[in-house]
């Protein structure tokens, strides 16, 4: 067993730290305050070469595993980005998954290179008003004529969509009743997100800001068969592919939220003095903190243990759905503890904790809810009926 | 009852509980629960409810429920002198003299209400809180009212209740038929002086700890001082009073509201005592530290039977279920 990071991942570890130095919480809140996204950000993590960390080096990229892209994206969300900043790049750091292994040659080559420098700028169209996570639901159709196939539907809570220049779309090319098991008959795009057939509205929202999360009407969407990724009929079982992967980016982004609220928490308990002393003085302040420590430090074993497996080729979804779980929690409770440490203060945007609050909350519902989680460890690690 | 008279009656009992409590698990012995059950007998509390209109109301008697479970004692009181009485008295309106003896109630054999297991068939049902009692009377859904006799002792975690297995030689004999509303009266009634029972035992069993917070010292100081204990007890103190005003209230609603009215609200205290009251006891534990573990402490009785008794007659998940259904239904 060894629980040392290797030197090549201290080094990005070390070097993203450094990058973000210039991007401090007050550009997060100004950011998400005024629900601009985050361009200079998006642009230095570009220039740094980070975008591509797990696209394959023949597309310009650095072809490394989740592992590396946990902790970029942890460490982003710890520098005091938290989801706005992760959120800005999820999708390029590891969302191309399903075109790298199943896009043809031609689609690769034409996206990920620009994706890796960050020129190209993509979001997921999976979720409908009718299908959030029994994505079999879905009901956006491609219908195929010629060379292309012609789409109609609507789609929801689509992440970074005013600012795509490209949507990885899911949608079914045989309806739900004409297919022998659900999850067939459904088909994946990478494809321009064209405003003149796809009205894309912005949802007011808690929090996460500085991202839109759009609602998409798709009317009459032509899309060429050169944007078709792999088979059709096979869009579903490709998303799997990326499904443990994203847990558990999920649940570093989670992870590093947790932290830097925590260290927000225990500078102020330690700074701020009523009745004389300290405030982290008191147990009921120091005793959370520390519990929460805890909490971050356990969930982040399982985090590690997760993208190990994934790296190595081993089964894991066990591990990345209880990493997905326990950092999501983890995450979410020491916001709310930051949050009661700094009483009123923690309230205003100035101490940056109620940010964090509102974007940690956020983790506990998305991509997929802790219940969903328990019901994906009781059936399928436990045994369990299905219940749902 | 008028308030003074309750006061006199409360006293009476809070002497005797004061004289038959056990100091430790050692204590629980055959011949000195035989003296305890009948120096209670002769309190003659099981004639509180016999008079029509009934002398004691539903909610003095859970306050005497609640007495009960704050101490340590292995008496029936809710079994023999509560709810079998009871069971009688709503019988008896139809149909004097149903039954004589001592009874207490038979329940299914995972110690919910009977007919809410699979098996309940009559040879698995037990006697529930059977000291003193000469036999038992089972309520099944359709308010039918058995007899049954008494088989041997069962083992069970509860140190202090006595639960024995019904006869299977001799057959049960049936004393009557509760009407639909009868059998919502019996059912929250049951649940209402189980409830008070617990929450006795939880509050009691904090108030103990908070008194051993204020006298344990370590580091030169008592550890009631430390805020990580102090605010433990707290908690468990909302968690006791959360499960008391409701228990409360759904002994009020027996008194005061139709049989269906005050079912709900016996199942919702019932479902806040198994959650709360139990909570409690597991702070009380804490709170203790090392002491607690020990047999001779008095700790594992108190979460013994509050363990246990979140168990009986309904479990959270049965209530639970119950009450998310619309009122009609249920």
């Amino acid at each position: 067993m060894d629980f040392e990071l290797t030197e090549d991942q201290e080094t990005i570890r070390k070097a993203v730290v450094g990058l973000l130095r210039d991007f401090d919480d007050r550009y997060w809140m100004e950011k998400d305050r005024d629900h601009r996204f985050p361009e200079e950000f998006y642009a230095a993590v570009a220039n740094g070469g980070w975008l591509g960390l797990t696209i394959p080096e023949e597309y310009g990229g650095h072809g490394l595993g989740i592992t590396e892209a946990t902790l970029l994206l942890e460490e982003v969300a710890r520098s005091g980005g938290g989801m706005n900043a992760a959120s800005s790049i999820h999708m390029s750091i590891f969302g191309m998954q399903p075109v790298v292994v199943h896009g043809s040659e031609e689609l690769k080559r034409r996206t990920l290179p620009r994706v890796a420098t960050g020129d190209l700028h993509v979001c997921f169209g999976v979720t409908e008003p009718e299908a959030g996570l029994d994505t079999a639901n879905i009901t956006t159709f491609a219908r195929r004529n010629g060379d292309h196939y012609v789409v109609n539907g609507r789609k929801v809570w689509i992440s970074k969509a005013v600012e795509s220049e490209k949507i990885l779309l899911l949608t079914r090319t045989t309806k739900v009743d004409e297919v022998a098991r659900r999850t067939d008959g459904m088909t994946l795009f990478l494809t321009d997100l064209d405003r003149d057939r796809i009205d894309v509205r912005p949802i007011p929202k808690m929090g996460r800001n500085a991202v839109t999360s759009n609602e998409l009407f798709i009317d009459e969407l032509r899309v060429p068969v050169e944007d078709r990724v792999g088979e059709e009929g096979q869009g579903f079982r490709y998303l799997l592919d990326g499904l443990n992967p994203e847990r558990m980016l999920i649940a570093a982004e989670a992870l590093g939220i947790g932290r830097v609220a925590l260290e927000k928490a225990v500078s102020y308990g330690n700074e701020r003095l009523v009745f004389g002393r300290p405030i982290g003085m008191n147990q009921a302040i120091q005793f959370p903190l520390a519990d929460s420590l805890a909490r971050l430090d356990a969930a982040e074993l399982i985090l590690r243990k997760a993208t190990w497996l994934y790296d190595n080729g081993r089964p894991c979804g066990r591990e990345a759905n209880t990493a997905k779980y326990l950092c999501a929690d983890a995450g979410f409770t020491a916001a709310d503890r930051a949050l009661q440490t700094h009483g009123g203060m923690g309230y205003s945007e100035e101490y940056h904790v109620a940010r964090y609050f509102r974007e940690a909350r956020l983790m506990k519902i998305a991509p997929i809810s802790q219940e969903m989680i328990l019901n994906y460890l009781g059936s399928h690690t436990l045994g369990m009926p299905r219940s749902y | 009852m008028e308030a003074e008279e309750f006061l006199l009656v409360r006293d009476m009992f809070r002497a005797f509980a004061v004289r038959f409590r056990i100091g430790s698990a050692d204590e629980v012995k055959p011949t000195a629960r035989t003296t305890a059950q009948e120096a209670l007998g002769e309190l003659g509390l099981a004639g509180l409810r016999r008079s029509s209109p009934p002398a004691a109301t539903v909610q003095e008697c859970a306050l005497l429920a609640e007495e009960h479970g704050r101490q340590p004692l292995t008496t029936s009181l809710v079994g023999t002198v509560l709810l079998a009485p009871e069971l009688l008295r709503l019988l008896e309106r139809a149909e004097p003299s149903a039954h004589g003896g001592t009874p207490t109630i038979a329940l299914a054999h995972d110690l919910r209400f009977p007919g809410s297991a699979p098996d309940s068939s009559p040879s698995r049902l037990l006697a529930w809180d059977c000291e003193g009692a000469d036999s038992a009377l089972c309520v099944t859904p359709d308010g039918t009212v058995t007899a049954l006799e008494l088989g041997a002792t069962a083992p069970g975690i509860d140190l202090l209740r006595d639960i024995r297995s019904t006869s299977s030689e001799s057959p049960a004999r049936v004393l009557g038929r509760l009407d639909a509303q009868e059998y919502r009266h019996w059912q929250a009634y049951a649940l209402v002086m189980m409830s008070s029972e617990l929450v006795g035992a939880a509050g009691s069993f904090v108030r103990l700890s908070v008194e051993y917070a204020r006298e344990r010292r370590q580091y030169g100081r008592a550890i009631g001082s430390f805020q990580a204990v102090q605010h433990l007890l707290a908690d468990a103190t909302v968690l006791v009073e959360a499960c008391t005003s409701a228990t409360r209230y759904a002994a009020w609603c027996l008194d005061n509201e139709s049989p269906a009215r005050a079912l709900t609200a016996a199942r919702v205290a019932k479902a806040e005592v198994n959650a709360s009251a139990l909570d409690a006891v597991y702070t009380g534990m804490q709170v203790f530290g090392g002491i607690a573990q020990t047999w001779e402490h008095i700790a594992h009785l108190y979460l013994r039977k509050v363990r246990l008794g979140a168990m009986t007659l309904a479990t959270t998940a049965d209530l639970l279920t119950t009450l998310a259904q619309p009122e009609l239904t249920r």
